[in-house]
């Protein structure tokens, strides 16, 4: 007599070795794996805030300047010989990104109350703060330099950062990009299984195993599994290689087992829906891109969009970004993992309803 | 177990379009009953009934002695079903499609060599299917229908678009099931092969049964049977056809062959393609 759980070892044996034929598939996660993991490593593990700063004096040493706006917290000042130079370096953006071309007489100039101009240098792509933040520093430089206060007294300032203060936590580009890559691995997989379904409807093979001792209840079951298991692995390798397993392990493991049940949720559904391999495309895509954008929306500065917070993916990308990059625990991570959890549970029974409605109408 | 499988009075629609209306017949071991009916008549409807797929509208449907809706896993395991799509995994080799379907069946020490030697694919089990003939997947596809040594058989076209080799090892083989006891359901839209394999024709149109019989008793009792003579008389060759209805017949024969010079003589009687026009009103096809 057949056991239930000797139908889905069958099943997943099938299913692996078919998965592990299909050309497609092999090649893309095995180059998507090296190219993901190759690119992390690749990537500045820090955020440089530097601002570096080139000055040109016309006649006199710049040394003393130098050493003036140096002292300036999250400046990093290079003298120029020549405004030729500087212009160049500045041009070149290496290494400095703007600069300030003081002209002959400058500090005679300020001494004695004179007018003067300085030519501030920018990149055409430096940010637009940087502008008035330079201005603004050489008027503050000309009242060092003659040794009087600027003509108000400033106020003393109490900053009230309201949640969790970031600053100087900005993350590397390679925290960044880790959720983008553990999702787009996910997709991958997501794929992969749907193409397993819409293969086993359009070849009705799933008739013929319809009519064996094998029910439909254990067909699900083992694309369920296959499903997560092909997602959790590739995603957890990502992981491991990208140096992120050692941060909250266990809490990782959980948000990437929803992340796999959610994508095979949408491969169960982009199976049943598609009839042929572009419809399979279409909808994985289609139904696939909420799971994505909250990846990429990861890669801007700043909260998420609220739209973008309530997509199924959110979840998965805030709990990885805050547990990798922060350190957080379960307690933090609760509520992103319970919004995962819910759209897992979602998806994950449209999936097993659409399937099941498919391969009853066959 | 005298009946094997018993229907009776089964009925589905497609929304409002009725396959099968009130269908009944029955079947015993080793017995072959071909169902015959032209494309969309109802005879794939009712095998997906008769296997579980499709739950009847009515009626009731005992395999085995066994009620199918309240013992389909006990039924299933018992059967054997064989579709008239080629639905195998094409990245798969012969071999590995069967092997997983005998663990489907919870089937293990399975002398899968031996099965595809039956089925004449000895020397292909081990390339992939996508690599077959439609023949080599059709007759893969008998193997598997095989493997759980079935009870009853169950045959959707069993050999529809096939080569003559292919349809010729397939037809011997569901004798050769017959013969170990197996009860055979076959569906077709091939006359011939009805004719030659099967105990029992069943005509199928439209959703209901038109008429159940041996194939002979169906020729008798609804074709005609007739001799057609050639001969060379004064005006050239003459043609004759003589209905054999009666004693009149044996005389205008004999006439005819004693009163010239005979080329041919021809026995002809109905198909089973004559007497089904007869039932339905319009052919096979």
């Amino acid at each position: 007599m057949t056991s239930r759980a000797g139908v889905v070892r069958a099943f997943l044996a099938k299913d692996l070795r078919i998965h592990a034929r299909d050309r497609f598939y092999v090649v893309v996660t095995i180059v998507g794996l090296v190219f993901y993991i190759g690119v992390f490593w690749l990537l500045p593990d820090s955020v440089d805030e530097t601002l570096h700063l080139g000055v040109h004096v016309q006649d006199a040493p710049a040394e003393a300047l130098t050493d003036l706006v140096g002292d300036a917290e999250g400046f990093e000042v290079t003298s120029f010989g020549s405004a030729d130079d500087l212009e160049d370096a500045v041009d070149a953006g290496d290494p400095v990104v703007a600069g300030l071309d003081l002209p002959a007489g400058f500090l005679q100039a300020i001494a004695a109350g004179d007018d003067v101009t300085v030519r501030v240098l920018l990149r055409a792509d430096a940010p637009e703060e940087l502008r008035p933040a330079l201005s603004g520093m050489v008027r503050e430089l000309a009242f060092v330099l003659v040794g009087e206060q600027p003509p108000v007294t400033a106020p003393d300032l109490e900053t009230a950062v309201l949640g969790v203060d970031r600053a100087g936590e900005q993350l590397s580009l390679r925290d960044q990009l880790r959720p983008v890559f553990v999702v787009l691995a996910l997709f991958v997989e997501m794929f992969a299984l749907a193409s397993l379904v819409a293969g086993e409807i359009q070849q009705r093979t799933i008739t013929a195993v319809l009519t064996t001792p094998a029910r439909i209840s254990d067909v699900l079951a083992a694309k369920t599994v296959i499903g997560m298991l092909l997602a959790f692995s590739q995603a957890a390798i990502i992981v491991v290689a990208t140096g992120a397993a050692t941060r909250g392990p266990m809490l990782l493991a959980v948000a990437l087992l929803l992340g796999a049940i959610l994508v095979t949720g949408v491969g169960l559904i982009a199976g049943s829906l598609g009839k042929d391999f572009v419809e399979v495309v279409f909808w994985s895509f289609l139904i696939g891109l909420p799971v994505m954008i909250p990846a990429f929306g990861a890669l801007f500065p700043g909260s998420a969009p609220g739209w973008i917070q309530v997509l199924p993916g959110h979840g998965l990308v805030e709990v990885m970004v805050r547990t990798t990059a922060y350190g957080e625990g379960f307690t933090e991570a609760f509520p992103y993992l319970g919004m995962l959890a819910a759209w897992c549970g979602l998806v994950f029974v449209l999936g097993v309803v659409l399937l099941r409605r498919r391969v009853v109408r066959l | 177990m005298d009946r094997v499988l018993v229907v009776e009075g089964i009925s589905y629609a497609y929304g409002d379009t009725v396959a099968v209306d009130d269908v009944s017949f029955d079947l015993g071991p080793g017995e072959v009953l071909g169902v015959l009916g032209p494309n969309g008549a109802g005879k794939s409807t009712t095998i997906k009934m008769l296997t579980g797929q499709l739950e009847p509208r009515s009626g009731r449907i005992s395999v085995l002695g066994l009620d199918l809706q309240r013992h389909r896993d006990a039924i299933q395991a018992r059967i054997g079903v064989c579709f008239e799509e080629k639905n195998v995994y094409p990245t798969l080799s012969g071999r590995e499609n069967l092997a997983f379907f005998a663990r489907l069946f919870g089937l293990r020490d399975i002398d899968l060599d031996g099965l595809l030697a039956r089925v004449g694919l000895q020397e292909r089990g081990r390339d992939r299917v996508s690599n077959y003939s439609k023949g080599m997947r059709q007759r893969l596809m008998i193997a598997r229908t095989l493997l759980n040594e079935p009870d009853v058989l169950f045959l959707d076209e069993p050999t529809d678009g096939l080569d003559p080799v292919s349809a010729r090892t397939i037809r011997r083989l569901v004798r050769d099931e017959a013969e170990r006891g197996a009860a055979v359901l076959l569906t077709t839209h091939d006359m011939y092969e009805a004719d030659e394999l099967s105990d029992r024709v069943a005509f199928i149109d439209r959703g209901r049964v038109l008429a159940m019989d041996t194939p002979e008793a169906l020729k008798l009792v609804h074709g005609t049977r007739s001799v057609r003579v050639r001969l060379r008389g004064g005006s050239g060759v003459e043609e004759h056809v003589v209905e054999l209805d009666g004693e009149a017949a044996a005389e205008r024969l004999r006439d005819l062959v004693h009163g010239g010079d005979v080329l041919t003589i021809h026995t002809e009687e109905a198909t089973l393609e004559d007497v089904f026009v007869e039932f339905a009103g319009r052919g096979l096809t």
